[in-house]
């Protein structure tokens, strides 16, 4: 990269993009014999103090800002504040901060409390701080890792002027995004990754969207699927959406039928991740009406929808979805206390038992420690105990986001294989997920969200990567039936 | 070194193992005094009471919300009953408004927590405020006489096999919630709300409706210690303060005990005999003033680092556990292994696996 140049680097999830960025950051030491060169220093890995003093600057997707506190403090909170005799000199400190507001082009009061930004305008002060240095060391490179995954749409075009003012100043600016319209717009260069290699480096120049598109997704665009012969087309659907929104989601209607798995697809930000939780009623819905095998399910009550028959399984194990300092067995039969209860006390042996009976089925390992705490389990182990918590109570509908986060290979085959085995019993399964290959191979049709809409169905031979991807970002195509908005 | 203390249970039973030092060193010591049987039976009543408050105490710490009102409905049961009684209400009328007015109590720290969103902590210091200025009230800040009638005492001073029956009062209260907690849905539904009240939500789990019981039952049970209270020793207008940080200090130090990381029921009364123990015995041989508080005080502070360094440490065990399995590129099967370490009370200090078959 030189002076001044955008470079945008690419890459499906886990193909290396945060690995790259947090060996330069100074957080992963690569492995020996590796290089990276910034000015004329080479860079000495695994010290983040390091990068520092070689100019490199990052902004996170998450942007660690105080927002209770003003832009001035946020800036200052890095290099110190400028003091004469231990207290704040105010006008100096005001100074430094409308100087470094200017540096991004950014026109707002240095006193306004971070909360009352916009979000283009808090990633703004975050670039700003990020440039800012209190000794002599140049900024040379500015890492920024996926800057608008979180900003509305019109606010992206401000955030891109900022990256072209910063780029303008004669500072390399490596751009992380899964926007290509961005990556078009401001990038001079780009470089694609897959499975931790670099697929290629090329000028913007030139390259139309469907050759990135190409280089993005690699060669195996062709997977193949699971048979949907057997699903019912005639019954009636187990789940019936009807017009659904709130703040993220706008007029989603679709219908599941039994034995049917569908998936939900869209880039982080359309509405992919809310979905299955506004469905299940652990996320506010405003708007639409959700039936559950012809009963109607209340907004905002979990418990009800748990009742007629619904399982839901959140992104965010740890937080949402288990309990950490419970036993595994105890996390399984929280939900099934009522097979339990004989007699006016719960049944601790039928307990163990129904714990193990889990355990035995869905292969969790270690397989005799179902009385251990579920913070000493792996993360495929936790979502097998999760599953097997829902499976007992052999729930209509499932509704999944993520399901195989942070979950191994191995586990990740098992545990789609138990949902086609619950599919093939009868049930219905909606399952969110940021990863397109498992959605091609354990879907038997795709939806497509974009800016909280349903812009796509896919199914059949129809169901690529390839295909959910443009449709995910946007990509005209006459060819294509689905609707772009 | 933690091949022989995990077989002798001592993760979980080191306050047994305190006691029995205590009872062999005070005896030693103090040979005709601290054996005597009054002794045990006047530490077995004595803190009968305050155990009762730990109980009170517990219920809600189980569902993750603090209750400091307790020592303040206590006391205000315990001057509501003795003024009913001597305006010549029935005395078993008296004892079951008694009751209830720590149950209406619970229910408003219930609304205040749950329906105002108002942080327990908050919420509950407000309330012991509030009672305490309505004590000041029907009082007029004079201290009421014990009442006369015979069977006031004797509701609780009665010798059951030498114990004075506030005692077993104390047992059968604690039993039930034993019970309650840990045979029980409902007792189920609370420690997975104190573990994490989002995932109880999606679980199915009326989050508010559970939070708000375990209030109202807090405020119930310590109805009951203010009546016993009052019956025991009479009435005051200020014991009740005092019985929150020993209280306290009794449901943390109980959380290492029988089974360790939760708050449970018969660890909290072990830690309330052992720490009385210690005390009486020392009082024995000085007659210094502070003990009490001293050892309430450092108890709690113990209690909770114990917990804490117990939780960090497993932690590390299962950082260092990825750790190996990433490097060494040999997932699963050494994750298993390093997990089973756990499994084997002769390799690891802390055993779910048995602890819980213990349990029947």
């Amino acid at each position: 990269m030189v002076q001044g140049e955008v470079h945008a680097l690419l890459g499906e999830n886990g193909s290396g993009k945060s690995t790259l960025i947090k060996i330069l950051s100074g957080y992963h030491r690569p492995d020996p014999g590796s290089i990276v060169r910034i000015g004329d220093e080479e860079l000495s890995f695994g010290n983040s103090s390091l990068s520092y003093a070689v100019g490199a600057r990052f902004v996170h997707q998450d942007l660690g800002l105080v927002e209770a506190a003003s832009i001035l403090d946020n800036l200052a909170y890095g290099p110190g504040f400028p003091t004469r005799a231990g207290t704040i000199r105010t006008t100096t400190a005001r100074l430094l901060a409308q100087q470094a507001l200017e540096r991004v082009d950014l026109h707002v009061d240095p006193e306004t409390l971070v909360e009352a930004l916009s979000p283009a305008q808090k990633t703004g002060v975050g670039v700003a701080r990020a440039l800012l240095s209190n000794d002599d060391v140049p900024v040379r490179i500015l890492v920024l890792d996926e800057p608008t995954a979180r900003l509305p749409e019109q606010e992206v075009n401000k955030l891109l002027d900022i990256v072209k003012t910063v780029a303008h100043e004669g500072i390399a600016v490596l751009y992380v995004s899964h926007r290509l319209d961005e990556i078009f717009e401001i990038a001079h260069n780009v470089t694609v990754l897959r499975d931790g290699q670099k697929v290629i480096t090329r000028p913007v120049e030139g390259l139309t969207r469907d050759e990135l598109l190409h280089h993005l997704l690699g060669s195996e665009l062709e997977k193949t699927h699971r048979d949907s012969s057997k699903v019912q087309s005639t019954e009636n659907p187990i789940l019936r959406v009807s017009g659904i929104g709130n703040e993220v989601l706008n007029d989603v209607s679709f219908d599941v039928r039994p034995g049917e798995i569908v998936g939900i697809a869209g880039i982080s930000g359309s509405g992919r991740e809310a979905l299955c939780g506004t469905i299940f009623g652990g996320r506010k819905r405003d708007v639409g009406e959700v039936f559950v095998a012809d009963s109607v399910l209340t907004a905002g009550r979990p418990d009800l929808a748990i009742a007629a028959g619904v399982a839901y399984v959140p992104a965010e194990r740890k937080l949402h979805g288990a309990f950490m300092d419970l036993s595994a067995t105890e996390n399984i039969s929280i939900s099934n206390l009522r097979d339990l209860w004989r007699g006016l006390a719960i049944r601790l042996k039928l307990e163990r038992r129904m714990g193990q009976t889990w355990f035995d089925k869905l292969g969790v390992k270690p397989a005799q420690a179902s009385a251990q705490m579920m913070s000493s389990f792996s993360g495929g182990n936790q979502q097998k105990i999760v599953f097997g918590k829902w499976f007992q109570r052999q729930p209509l509908l499932f509704l999944l986001d993520e399901p195989t986060q942070g979950v191994d290979v191995g586990a990740k085959a098992e545990l789609h294989r138990t949902l086609f085995t619950a599919a093939e019993n009868g049930a219905s399964i909606v399952m969110s997920s940021g990863d397109v290959d498992e959605l091609v191979s354990t879907c038997d049709r795709v939806l497509i969200l974009r800016s909280g809409r349903i812009v796509a169905e896919l199914s059949g031979k129809d169901l690529t990567p390839y295909a959910m991807s443009r449709a995910a970002l946007g990509i005209e195509d006459s060819s294509n039936e689905g609707s772009v908005l | 070194m933690s091949n022989w203390t995990s077989h002798l249970g001592f993760d979980r039973f080191s306050g047994l193992y305190i006691w029995g030092i205590f009872i062999l060193v005070f005896g030693l010591l103090q040979p005709s005094l601290f054996f005597s049987t009054s002794t045990l039976y006047s530490v077995a009543a004595n803190k009968a009471v305050l155990a009762l408050v730990a109980l009170a105490i517990l219920v809600p710490l189980v569902t993750g919300v603090y209750d400091l009102a307790v020592g303040a409905t206590v006391n205000f049961v315990t001057i509501t009953v003795v003024l009913l009684i001597k305006a010549e209400v029935n005395m078993w009328l008296s004892i079951v408004i008694g009751i209830l007015c720590g149950s209406v109590i619970g229910f408003v720290n219930g609304f205040v927590v749950v329906k105002l969103r108002v942080n327990s902590f908050i919420a509950t210091l407000g309330m012991a405020s509030v009672i305490a200025a309505t004590q000041v009230i029907i009082t007029s800040n004079q201290q009421p006489l014990p009442p006369t009638m015979a069977e006031w005492p004797k509701l609780t001073q009665t010798k059951v096999f030498g114990f004075q029956i506030v005692f077993i009062y104390m047992l059968v209260i604690a039993f039930i919630l034993w019970w309650f907690l840990t045979y029980t849905p409902a007792g189920r539904y609370m420690f997975a709300i104190g573990s994490s009240p989002d995932a109880a939500r999606l679980t199915g789990i009326k989050v508010d409706y559970y939070t708000w019981l375990s209030l109202v039952l807090s405020g119930t049970i310590a109805g009951f210690a203010g009546v016993l209270y009052g019956s025991l020793t009479g009435p005051s207008l200020s014991f009740g303060g005092g019985l929150l940080l020993p209280a306290f200090a009794a449901v943390f130090l109980g959380s290492t005990q029988i089974r360790p990381g939760r708050f449970n029921v018969w660890g909290t009364i072990l830690a309330i005999y052992v720490l009385a123990t210690g005390v009486r015995g020392l009082q024995l041989m000085t007659d210094v003033q502070w003990l009490d508080q001293m050892f309430s005080g450092l108890a709690l502070i113990g209690a909770v680092a114990v917990a804490v360094g117990r939780q960090r440490s497993a932690d590390e065990r299962k950082r260092k556990a990825m750790n190996a399995a990433s490097i060494g590129g040999l997932s699963e099967k050494t994750l298993d292994k390093v997990a089973n370490y756990d499994e084997h009370p002769h390799i690891a200090g802390e055993s779910r696996l048995h602890l819980a078959e213990d349990d029947r």
